[in-house]
């Protein structure tokens, strides 16, 4: 069998990996280079410490225990950095809100300990004195993803075809199949074809109502072993629960200028030594571009809880837009109508955790075996009422 | 020289420009001639740049030759007289521009991110220094030859101990000579090109005959101090010996040679320091955030020396002036460049390596490429057979090549270079590839960015409402 995978993010490598494991043809096409957009610019956190029980948490766990088979097992080995997440409150809003997220992630089976008083300086002696709560979710970790890209790549055998955009898919003359796709360079035929293009995939498949791209600013610190050793896992700032979640008890943070945006705080001590600190959630502006604004506010807020981080230096700032679903689900599966054709596209800020296991389920769907995940919640075809062509 | 620390400072000046070298005093002087509101800002305590780099407090200048004496002579007579007008910032490095177009700068003498929001960003930034891996170029005791100038410009000393000069281009005859006059002569100027064996474009360049009365100062220099000067010297390696360094090399005829050295410095012609600069805007181009406009002089635009950085600095920054104050089109001061390019591209093929340099099949696989995280050729060399194709980006994800602290500096144009060698492009890979467009251009203080957001001002902001910070 002869498969298109478009798009060489974490999505189609491991879709392409999969894939050629059970002995297909692989041509990965990218518009650009594997990891060019998303996979590349993403922090790595491979979570469920932020997650509400629902079928994005379990489709996450299945996501995590993936990337420890993945590791144990080979082709990931050594890019699966086992660690926990902390989740951090530093006011008694915070604290309430992370109480009951607390016991939302016990309830769905997730492994958390609860961290107070004179544990936390010992526990982690890097924070600052404000938190007065850490919930600890164990069995979570980092992976980096154009590492974890790159590395599929390798493994798949696939034929990568570099600045190869599919401009448009070809139906066979029976029009429910397709019978290849269109690039630049000419027609491309395979017996099926998976669009695994990211944002891409908004212009391919007329989902601009759908999907649309959501920046985030993310940082990268100066190494710094001694304090990087003083954390043991990431922290998430309670603060991220109160603004996603009830709006009620967010406290009133001045609006900034220009159009809203979200911010989350986020500190991952990376196995390099650096930190990787992040991030905002924008729907507007240049999506490749940092400003000083996120930065200045991200750090301040970093310094705020962990103070340390104020004698390092800034090292690189960059930005990369997620692809959002307008529910908030991603969009895996058939696409209607076209029983050759798969698209994986949506992973908004959980595409790393959930490359691997998505990518395996593409696979499998095409090879006709049980995807291993239930996929209804995330069909395709749930706009299509609504008069989107999805 | 002018040591003003302004207490106030303003944020929104007509004219911002980074880098006290040449080019950009000269913009400085024919902005502030013309009325404009201007502010330079300097990485280093002095202005003067490369060439005429003024020495810490209480040390005399290194003496230059006849015709930059002169060049400078007269640079600093014209920026004294506009100096009033001029506010300088010493000890502050440009960071970039943000999506909001702020020219970002870390004040390093407060602590502070300065975000000025200028009409026009000058950037001035001058020359980097080529420098080419070789095996052991990682060593201590191996310097770049501009720093070693740099060191000796600001402290007015040579370094202590045997001095070996190796690499290609004028500069290290300069260097050469430099040394001489401070009764430190170095053993042996080792030069991979042979001007002298290629006449048509050792000829060509008596057409430039300040440049000629330079170059023949010092070689007289050098002769006179029984200095030799290898050309068409392959460099092989160096090794750590004892206390002591050992410098290989092939002479013309391919014989083995070395020398025994405390010093190495390494020098292989001069290009643009654009590393991360944003693009030039010309023309009065405005992004809907308010960016400024951005121009380039100088050694960062296009390598061509102080005389041309001069030239080029006083018709742009008079150009600029009339586009600021009457409207028109700012245009690139290209009739004033032309003479300094071929002056240029006649040294350049004067002192072009005597040996093909294919540097992937010359060098050993362990040699280091990327000196921050320790990434060798062979690295390099297994990422691409990897993955036929590899692009640029890739390989520095990948392969950690322009990732670390010096943000490609030195390793960025080599392992561009070497990747076209290796995939057989026919089209270079552009070096920006791999060092990008992204602020920090240098590593800023996660204190003061912290800090700094209460002071940026707002697009639209002008002169008249100044924003005063300190
Ligand atoms: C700032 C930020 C932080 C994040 N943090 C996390 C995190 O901590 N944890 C986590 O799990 N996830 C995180 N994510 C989300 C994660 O990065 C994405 O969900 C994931 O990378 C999506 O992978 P993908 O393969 O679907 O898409 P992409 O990586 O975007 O890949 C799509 C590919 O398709 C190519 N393409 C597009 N159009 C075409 C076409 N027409 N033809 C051919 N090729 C095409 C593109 O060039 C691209 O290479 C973050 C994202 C961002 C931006
Ligand atoms: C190492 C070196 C040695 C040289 N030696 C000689 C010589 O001996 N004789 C000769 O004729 N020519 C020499 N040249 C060439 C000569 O210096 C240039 O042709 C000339 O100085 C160009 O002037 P410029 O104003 O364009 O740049 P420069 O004179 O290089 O001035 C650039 C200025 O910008 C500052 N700067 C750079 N980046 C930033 C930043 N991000 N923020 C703030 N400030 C910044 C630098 O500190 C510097 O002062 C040398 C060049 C180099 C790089």
């Amino acid at each position: 069998m002869t498969v298109i995978v478009a798009g060489a993010g974490i999505v189609g490598s491991a879709c392409a990996y999969f894939l050629g494991q059970a002995g297909a043809q692989v041509h990965l096409l990218d518009a650009s280079a594997p990891a060019a957009e998303a996979s590349g610019a993403a922090d790595g956190a491979v979570s469920v410490a932020s997650k509400r029980p629902g079928p994005l948490m379990t489709a996450a766990l299945s996501g995590i225990a993936l990337y420890r088979e993945l590791e144990e097992s080979g082709p990931l080995s050594g890019l699966f950095h086992r660690r926990s997440t902390f989740i951090v409150a530093a006011s008694e809003d915070e604290q309430k809100v992370l109480e009951t997220h607390a016991t939302a992630l016990a309830d769905a089976g997730v492994v958390i300990t609860a961290i107070a008083g004179d544990d936390i300086p010992r526990r982690f002696p890097a924070l600052s004195r404000a938190a007065s709560l850490i919930i600890e979710v164990q069995g979570e970790g980092h992976a980096i993803g154009y590492q974890v890209v790159h590395r599929l790549i390798a493994a798949s055998g696939a034929t990568v075809h570099r600045s190869t955009p599919v401009t448009r898919l070809v139906p066979d003359r029976s029009g429910t199949r397709l019978a290849g796709v269109e690039t630049p360079a000419g027609f491309l035929g395979a017996d099926a074809v998976v669009l695994a293009t990211g944002n891409g995939s908004s212009a391919l498949l007329g989902l601009a109502d759908v999907l649309t791209p959501r920046k985030g600013q993310l940082l990268i610190t100066e190494r710094d072993p001694a304090l990087n050793a003083a954390m043991p896992g990431s922290i998430m700032s309670g603060r991220y629960l109160l603004s996603k979640g009830s709006q009620k008890t967010a406290s009133a943070a001045p609006a900034p200028a220009g159009p809203a945006r979200g911010f989350g705080l986020v500190i991952d001590p990376l196995r390099t030594g650096q930190f990787l600190i992040g991030g905002t959630r924008e729907d507007h502006g240049n999506k490749q571009e940092t400003d000083l604004s996120a930065v200045s506010r991200i750090l301040a807020d970093a310094v705020a809880l962990v103070p340390d981080l104020a004698r390092l230096r800034l090292l690189r700032s960059f930005a990369g837009a997620r692809a959002a679903v307008r529910d908030g689900l991603p969009l895996v599966g058939r696409l209607p109508g076209l029983s050759n054709a798969v698209v994986a596209t949506g992973f908004e800020g959980d595409g790393i955790c959930l490359g691997p296991v998505m990518g395996r389920a593409v696979a499998r769907l095409l090879l006709d075996k049980e995807p291993g995940l239930d996929l209804a919640p995330f069909a395709p075809n749930r706009f299509q009422s609504s008069g989107d062509a999805a | 020289m002018p040591d003003i620390t302004p207490d106030t400072l303003n944020l929104t000046p007509d004219v911002l420009i980074i880098g006290g070298g040449p080019a950009g005093m000269s913009v400085a002087i024919e902005c502030a001639r013309a009325g404009l509101v201007v502010t330079l800002v300097e990485q280093r305590p002095r202005l003067g740049g490369a060439i005429f780099r003024q020495p810490v407090n209480g040390v005399a200048p290194l003496a230059l030759a006849a015709g930059p004496e002169r060049l400078k002579a007269r640079l600093f007579k014209d920026f004294a007289a506009q100096v009033a007008r001029i506010h300088c910032v010493y000890g502050a490095l440009f960071a970039g521009l943000d999506a909001d177009g702020l020219a970002i700068v870390e004040d390093r003498q407060t602590s502070r991110v300065l975000p000025f929001r200028p009409r026009a960003l000058v950037l001035a930034t001058g020359a980097v220094e080529a420098v080419l891996p070789r095996p052991g170029w990682t060593l201590p005791g191996v310097t770049t030859a501009g720093g070693l100038q740099v060191l000796m410009k600001e402290t007015g000393r040579a370094p202590q101990g045997r001095v070996v000069l190796a690499g290609s281009g004028p500069l290290l005859l300069a260097l050469a000579a430099q040394l001489i006059r401070l009764g430190r002569p170095p053993l042996a100027v080792l030069e991979a090109g042979d001007p002298i064996r290629r006449p048509g474009a050792s000829l060509a360049l008596l057409a430039h005959p300040s440049l000629v009365s330079e170059a023949a100062s010092y070689l007289a220099t050098i002769a006179l101090a029984r200095v030799p000067w290898h050309r068409g010297a392959q460099f092989e390696r160096i090794d750590p010996c004892d206390q002591a360094l050992i410098v290989t090399w092939r002479d013309h005829k391919g014989h083995l040679a070395s020398l025994a050295a405390d010093h190495v410095s390494l020098h292989d012609g001069l290009a643009p320091n654009n590393f991360g600069l944003p693009a030039e805007a010309r023309g009065g181009v405005k992004s809907s955030a308010g960016n400024p406009l951005v121009i380039r002089v100088g050694d960062c635009r296009e390598a061509l020396g102080a005389a041309a950085a001069v030239a080029g600095g006083e018709a742009t920054g008079r150009n600029l002036a009339a586009h600021l104050l009457t409207g028109g089109e700012v245009i690139a001061a290209e009739a004033t460049l032309a003479r300094h390019r071929s002056a240029q591209h006649h040294i350049a093929r004067a002192f072009a390596p005597r040996r093909g340099q294919e540097l992937a099949t010359q060098l050993p696989d362990d040699t280091v490429i990327c000196r921050c995280e320790g990434r060798t050729l062979a690295d390099l060399k297994k990422l691409v057979a990897e993955s036929p194709g590899l692009s640029a980006r890739e390989l520095k994800l990948n392969g950690r090549f322009a990732m670390g602290a010096c943000q490609g500096r030195f390793c960025a144009s080599n392992a561009a270079r070497l990747l076209g060698e290796l995939s057989h492009s026919a089209d270079q890979v552009p070096v920006s590839a791999l060092t990008g467009q992204r602020w920090p251009l240098r590593p800023v203080s996660i204190a003061a960015l912290a800090a700094a957001v209460a002071d940026a001002p707002q697009p639209g902001s002008s002169t008249k409402d100044d924003k005063d910070i300190r």
